[in-house]
């Protein structure tokens, strides 16, 4: 290990005098698949099951902030300026003429981005 | 909120044995920052980011394991390209439990624990509402690993309350306003206790708005996305960004492009290296050059001059052995000549008179005299040809072949002295054009030029539509770089297009039917269409005006541009970069990324904002007591990392207002320090007398189960009521 790395104490020991059980180590044996021990929120939110109780309950799905009641406003997807014009090919949104022209030079893959910005991008399963 | 190196390797703290068993230790877990000290300190021991990455060291091939930010100059010796940061947040719901491990370990081992176990009770917060598979895996996690003796959990935010409500900041009743990395929450409290069940969510905070930012800079300027990474949002953020009072005057300021929007630019210059500039070279270079030239250029005269004496002396000898055979050949019977000449080339007396002619001529051309007029009169079309106005049956076969060649030769000359006469003609009426413009442009300058513009125009725009229409059959100018959308019909224009549909109905057409093709006139025109091409000619027409106009343009407007390629859809011709090209401007995104934590639609939520929420959260809170409404709205506290913006707390009463009854007070405050004060209200509940009561041992965690803990809720009023 080099000196200055040592100094920095950068790496963590893999043994530390304070725990109970120390973490075994974990060498992945090739072939075996990868247990993964850990859900996803959304598979955590599932086992939670908080269908099953009364739903003046709360918990941390019905916290959650209803939509807005204000009607969204559309901006244009490249200045951010506001606007009411949407280009029927690239469905991108634009402010003006310029904005326009830029957009249709775009290639397909920025206009996807542009588009997943505000999650309206296609995906495709 | 410091992520660069300032904030790196945190010291391992030497004090850990001189702390009673029973001070608890307190621990602020946001999806951001881990902050770990000491029950009743001001501040914590230890900060770093929340985050572990296990790249492989090079020198000795195992895998390692890091916490927190790492010292850039040093992860030189790390193979960092097949692990990235690892956050133990999906949200802000712990759900990686190795890997919230590593960063216990890691705060339990800076913080300076030696024991065999960490022997101090312990209180973490979490975030509302935690999914109580969360809080049961934290618990034995800290239960079994750490041998943790007890354990309590609370709510940052509402911890963050306590503390501005402990020193007077903010009332009894209120809300607080928590943006984190991830998620924005709104909880009111009552009688200072928070009321969760009337809190909300929205799953918007400060990581999407850095997200935002470098996804909407990579956009804009692609070839600089290398340098645009998360980190360097991250401080361009904290650094730049604002609220807006006014989204959508802001907005309107920056689109006009008036002087109070370019004073809120900003520029990030990236390292831009200047190319060699070429130096001029210096005025004794230039004449030594000159003089270089010179020289060689008087040496090829004199080279050609010495060539053409050894000519002219080389002609001269010819001449002179020319003229000697002719002066022997009248000495020489007629008889005899072609005896005579049998030595040299000539055959009769003609023929070396005729080379004495060409060799005379070529050597004063050589000599540089005048040639010789040798036609000096033109012999009228009768003596050139002869044999043209006599009829055919006075000829013999010969003459005949003879006088087709004249005639051949007549019309040929003809036709070359029409061409002439109607070459000089063009050029008259050109010049007499020329005039008129001249004197159109003297009578009055401003209108011709104008005039001149607008043809100008005119016709440039014909181009560039007849350019798209070749480009695009159907008219708009398409965005037909899709790769793969390209068949056969779109490659050709209207015009190409037109000519193969012609082509086919003519094919299947054929011997159906009765055929009346032919029988008007028009029928035929047909054919022309089917031919070929000839959108070309005008075409050619057109551009050859519009060069003639932009001459003129240039030579009589000094600030005239030609546009012509402005239209075009050519790429841009190579410039050299310049540092405008390596700058990075800051305009309408300084305030376009915080405000998606008002408008959430802007990236594709459908969530109420910050403002609006409070709205949400009063009427969840179910209280006809307006008292209490107007007590509660007259304290609002705004914390967490996420809302650090200059001039959110403007905006946020100016997007509550409108919600709330007709002149009720309100009031929105900045927390005394959004990011430290959760850790540091933590850390004042924890070192209250009441505290032992509100946590639970391993005992009462495996004794009361599960539904006892999904039921366990942190007393906040309790720990700080009492003056500390």
């Amino acid at each position: 290990m080099e000196p200055d790395v040592a100094k920095a104490e950068m790496i963590l020991p893999n043994v530390l005098p304070f725990k109970r059980v120390q973490r075994t180590s974990e060498k992945h044996i090739k072939g075996q698949p990868k247990t993964k021990h850990w859900k996803h929120l959304k598979q955590i939110i599932q086992a939670e099951n908080f269908q099953d109780y009364p739903s003046d309950q709360s918990n941390y799905v019905n916290i959650e902030t209803p939509p807005s009641m204000y009607p969204p406003k559309k901006y244009c997807d490249i200045t951010g300026f506001q606007t009411t014009y949407i280009d029927p090919k690239t469905n991108l949104r634009f402010a003006n003429t310029d904005v326009f022209k830029q957009s249709r030079h775009l290639p397909e893959e920025m206009v996807q981005k542009y588009l997943s910005l505000r999650n309206a991008a296609v995906v495709l399963r | 909120m410091v992520w660069g190196p300032a904030a790196i390797r945190p010291q391992r703290q030497t004090d850990y044995r001189f702390f009673p068993s029973t001070t608890p230790i307190v621990i602020d877990n946001g999806s951001s920052h881990f902050r770990i000290g000491w029950a009743g300190e001001s501040d914590p021991r230890i900060t770093f980011r929340n985050i572990v990455q296990r790249p492989r060291h090079r020198s000795t091939g195992e895998t390692v394991t890091m916490v927190g930010d790492q010292d850039p100059a040093l992860m030189k010796y790390f193979d960092c390209t097949r692990s990235s940061c690892r956050s133990p947040f999906d949200s802000n719901v712990v759900y990686q439990f190795d890997t919230m491990e590593y960063i216990l370990d890691y705060g339990f081992e800076r913080l300076g624990v030696d024991g065999s176990e960490v022997d101090h009770p312990i209180l973490m917060t979490e975030c509302v509402y935690n999914p109580v598979s969360s809080r049961c895996r934290m618990s034995e996690l800290l239960f079994e690993t750490y041998g943790v003796p007890s354990i309590a959990f609370g709510v940052d935010s509402a911890f963050s309350y306590k503390y501005n409500q402990h020193h007077g900041f903010c009332n009894e009743d209120g809300f607080t306003i928590c943006t984190g990395l991830s998620a924005s929450h709104v909880i009111p409290f009552v009688s200072g206790e928070p009321v969760f069940g009337a809190c909300c969510r929205t799953n918007v905070g400060g990581y999407n708005i850095t997200e935002y930012l470098r996804q909407l800079l990579s956009l804009k300027y692609p070839y600089h996305m290398s340098n645009i990474t998360f980190e360097k949002s991250e401080d361009l953020k904290t650094e730049h960004c604002y609220v807006a009072l006014n989204y959508a005057e802001e907005l309107q300021l920056f689109q006009d492009g008036t002087r109070k929007a370019e004073e809120k630019y900003r520029y990030w210059q990236l390292p831009w290296i200047p190319p060699p500039q070429e130096e001029m070279p210096s005025e004794e270079e230039i004449a030594r050059k000159a003089a270089l030239r010179e020289k060689q250029g008087q040496r090829l005269r004199e080279m050609a001059a010495a060539k053409k004496i050894s000519k002219i002396a080389e002609l001269e000898k010819e001449l002179n052995g020319l003229d000697f055979l002719l002066r022997q050949l009248e000495n020489v019977e007629e008889g005899d000549i072609p005896s005579f000449l049998s030595d040299t080339k000539y055959h009769s007396k003609q023929e070396v008179a005729s080379a004495v002619g060409k060799v005379s001529q070529i050597l004063r051309k050589a000599k540089g005299e005048p040639a010789e007029v040798e036609d000096s009169y033109e012999p009228s079309l009768e003596e050139k040809y002869p044999l043209i106005n006599i009829p055919d049956n006075m000829l013999t076969p010969d003459q005949l072949k003879e006088k087709k060649k004249q005639i051949f030769m007549k019309t040929t000359t003809e036709g070359r002295l029409r061409a002439k006469q109607r070459h000089i003609d063009e050029k008259l009426q050109r010049d007499r054009e020329n005039e008129q413009e001249e004197e159109k442009r003297i009578e009055n300058p401003e209108l011709y030029l104008e005039k001149l513009h607008a043809k100008y125009k005119e016709i440039s725009e014909k181009l560039g539509q007849r350019k798209r229409m070749k480009l695009n059959g159907n008219g708009g100018n398409g965005n037909n770089n899709t790769p793969g959308s390209v068949g056969r019909g779109e490659r050709l224009n209207a015009a190409q297009k037109e000519r193969m549909r012609l082509l086919t109905t003519a094919a299947y057409d054929r011997g159906k039917g009765e055929d009346t093709f032919g029988a008007k006139d028009e029928d035929w025109q047909l054919y022309k269409l089917m031919s070929k091409d000839n959108d070309d000619d005008e075409r050619d027409l057109d551009e050859a005006e519009l060069s003639r106009i932009t001459l003129r343009l240039q030579t009589i407007d000094p600030n005239f541009a030609a546009i012509s390629d402005a239209l075009s859809t050519d790429p841009p011709r190579f410039q050299p970069h310049t540092a405008d090209d390596f700058k990075i401007v800051l305009g309408v995104e300084r305030f376009r990324c915080p405000e998606i934590l008002f408008q959430p639609c802007m990236v594709g939520f459908s969530q109420a904002g910050l403002d609006e929420m409070i709205g949400v959260s009063l009427r969840r809170l179910d209280t006809k007591n307006t008292d209490l409404k107007d007590r509660i709205c007259n304290s609002i506290l705004v914390t967490g990392g996420g809302c650090l913006f200059p001039g959110i707390c403007p905006r946020l009463e100016v997007g509550i207002r409108p919600q709330l009854r007709f002149l009720s007070p309100l009031k929105v405050t900045l927390a005394s320090n959004p990011t430290l004060d959760a850790w540091r209200g933590a850390a004042l509940c924890a070192a209250s007398s009441q505290f032992h009561i509100q946590t639970f041992t391993k005992h009462d965690y495996y004794e009361k189960g599960e539904d006892w803990v999904r039921q366990y809720q942190f007393k906040y009023d309790l720990a700080t009521s009492e003056p500390v």
